[in-house]
């Protein structure tokens, strides 16, 4: 094992069910600093391989290492070493935002001054100071996912999960989630992001992970991925389809 | 489309998957033996209590405080589903055929349940009023108001306004308020007019507020409600999956939780704390402790003051015993690294403080009989807290196959 991976997926294999594995062998890394995007059709088994560096989901074969834990080892580490932002907003209706902030920062052991100050600046950041004492079953859905959005910020862990952030989101919110996600990077702390929106992320990530059918069929920097698609000077978009391409 | 087979296949589809298999459950638990031996006790008490009626029992009194909540009480149960805003929309024009079965569900069993309660009451009634109405007519009365009081229930549910909904609820307790005080206290001829000609207002009152064709959204909340309440009664002798229940926003209780120590040890206690305070449980308790205070100062310095207390404290514990099954299925509780063996004991300890302060503060009305049976009331108090220990101990030792220390 590297002693320097935030995240280290070998040999991966699992689903639901042990006779049709979803995840087929997958192995990546994702290092200190690092974005990465994992990117695939759907179906092609991102949402799984989430679930299970989550613990949602145990490996049929091979491991997980979280700073170098598995999940097994030390769950409270492990779970204390990494945010998930997902897909659809999943929030308790009878808390307002400010209580799932705080029940957040409470979990994860946040001092109370350091929540206070991520706080009221994410409610800025994201433009929800106005919604901080309402209940999250009055929010819109891009509201919503803000608050999921600011919860898993609110926490600092080494490494974030974050599953198609933008869906739902206003073009303001947008930006100000990927400023943010340059902001913490810069400091350190590693993304593994998953995404449709190609174009925006091919800018943002610094290496890529295509997952196609439960496999990984290519993974580098946009330069590597142009050489395994066989595409030079081409986008992340046409890269990926060519990849994808007559694969089925 | 067959809508009026569609709701009855999503009827039998709740009753039938999600509510009988758990029947066998319940007839088995301890619970159900205990009420079914509250319910001996009961009998035994209201007969002894019809054989020798005290003098000068305000029977009038007490036969509108028991048939009015019931006459008043409507509801609907429609399974309405998120998805019916879009795939029943187009059908909109002709969802009656679908809800024609759901009003009368809704008022068949209701009718039946106020009859009995009726019939139940009538011997204490007929041998304690001076100048008791007959039976039959006073029966038909009952059954009248409850049909006016579940057609304006329905009408409540169509109209645009929330605030006129909210105002015409009201309007609609008060109406059936007066008319059955009327028919207990004035003559029977005096006291039809009055309400048939308070109905007819009502009735005439009801056609002003705008109306939509189908509420979906508040059928939709409504429903929620009342399935996530059958689940949550069934919760209290059994485990079952949760469903979300109604909320209340309770602002005046948003304080509440935030004193818990800040850690992660104490987080799912903070969460559990605003689920209970925004939850239907604060607010069953909250009446199960105004009820309790009442009948505990009313029947002070007996026997029967210090078994009502400790009935209402083992209500209470039934009650907060919901507690621990909350959140069971929640995601953010399998990803947070919230300590292991956390959750349990937080929910344990939650529930046997909050039921050791209803215990304390039902037992304060019995302080009036202090300086007659000290010995009595101090006895009482410290069976109200055994039965909490009792309560604590107990879930202590429950397995939840949720449970999230194994």
């Amino acid at each position: 094992m590297n002693g320097n991976t935030v995240l280290e997926i070998q040999g991966l294999s699992g689903g639901y069910s042990l006779n049709r594995p979803v995840l087929h062998n997958i192995s990546f890394q994702v290092k200190p600093g690092e974005m990465v995007g994992l990117i695939g059709l759907n179906g092609a088994g991102k949402s799984t391989t989430m679930k299970h560096i989550l613990g949602l989901m145990n490996p049929q074969k091979g491991e997980i290492r979280v700073q170098g834990k598995k999940r097994e080892e030390d769950s409270e580490a492990y779970h204390g070493s990494l945010a998930f932002v997902p897909e659809s907003p999943l929030l308790y209706e009878e808390m307002t935002v400010r209580e799932h902030l705080e029940f957040t920062a409470r979990a994860y052991g946040v001092a109370r001054t350091d929540y206070e100050e991520r706080a009221n600046r994410l409610a800025q950041i994201f433009r929800m100071q106005d919604k901080m004492d309402s209940l999250s079953t009055h929010l819109s859905k891009g509201m919503r996912q803000k608050v999921m959005i600011m919860c898993a910020f609110v926490a600092r862990p080494s490494l974030y999960i974050i599953d198609e952030p933008f869906l739902g989101l206003d073009p303001l919110g947008i930006r100000s989630l990927l400023d943010f996600m340059v902001e913490l990077k810069e400091g350190g702390t590693s993304i593994l992001l998953s995404s449709h929106i190609l174009s925006t992320i091919e800018n943002y990530c610094d290496r890529f992970i295509v997952l196609h059918q439960g496999s990984v069929i290519a993974q580098g920097t946009l330069q590597d991925i142009a050489a395994q698609a066989g595409t030079s000077g081409a986008g992340l978009e046409e890269m990926f389809y060519t990849l994808v391409q007559g694969r089925d | 489309m067959n809508l009026a087979q569609l709701r009855s296949e999503r009827r039998s589809r709740f009753w039938g998957k999600e509510v009988l298999p758990y029947l066998g459950y319940v007839i088995q638990s301890g619970v159900a033996v205990l009420l079914l031996f509250l319910l001996i006790a009961f009998s035994a008490w209201y007969t002894s209590l019809v054989q020798h009626i005290p003098a000068g029992l305000p029977i009038r009194w007490i036969m509108l405080i028991l048939l009015v909540p019931l006459t008043v009480n409507s509801s609907f149960r429609t399974y309405l589903q998120p998805a019916d805003t879009v795939f029943l929309l187009p059908q909109e024009s002709r969802m009656n055929h679908y809800f024609n079965a759901s009003w009368i569900s809704g008022v068949v069993y209701k009718l039946l349940g106020l009859a009995l309660l009726f019939l139940i009451s009538w011997p204490l009634y007929v041998r304690s009023d001076e100048a008791p109405k007959s039976c039959g007519l006073f029966l038909v009365v009952l059954m009248a108001l409850k049909l006016v009081s579940s057609y304006g229930c329905w009408k409540e549910l169509r109209m645009v306004s929330r605030r006129a909904a909210m105002s015409y609820r009201i309007l609609r307790y008060v109406i059936i308020a007066l008319a059955v005080g009327a028919w207990l206290w004035q003559p029977v001829g005096r006291s039809l007019i009055f309400i048939v000609l308070i109905a007819v207002t009502y009735f005439v009152a009801l056609r002003v507020p705008a109306k939509h064709l189908v509420a979906w959204e508040r059928l939709i909340a409504q429903e929620k409600t009342h399935s996530g309440r059958v689940l949550m009664m069934l919760g209290w002798f059994v485990n079952v999956p949760g469903r979300q229940q109604r909320i209340y926003a309770r602002k005046w209780l948003s304080w509440a939780g935030n004193r818990i120590p800040w850690k992660p040890g104490a987080a799912y206690r903070y969460l559990l704390m605003k689920s209970f305070v925004r939850s239907d449980i604060l607010g069953i308790v909250l009446r199960a402790g105004i009820l309790g205070a009442l009948l505990v100062w009313w029947t002070r310095g007996g026997m029967l003051g210090s078994g009502i207390y400790l009935f209402f404290v083992f209500l209470a514990g039934v009650q907060l015993s919901s507690l621990l099954r909350y959140h069971s299925e929640s995601f953010w509780l399998h990803v947070y690294p919230i300590p292991p063996g956390s959750r349990r004991t937080n929910a344990i300890g939650l529930a046997f403080q909050i039921q050791l302060l209803f215990a304390f503060l039902i037992w304060l009305p019995l302080l009036g009989a202090i300086g007659e049976k000290p010995g009595a009331v101090l006895i009482t108090l410290a069976g109200g807290i055994v039965l909490s220990l009792l309560f604590r101990f107990f879930a202590g030792r429950k397995k939840t196959a949720d449970d999230d220390d194994e």
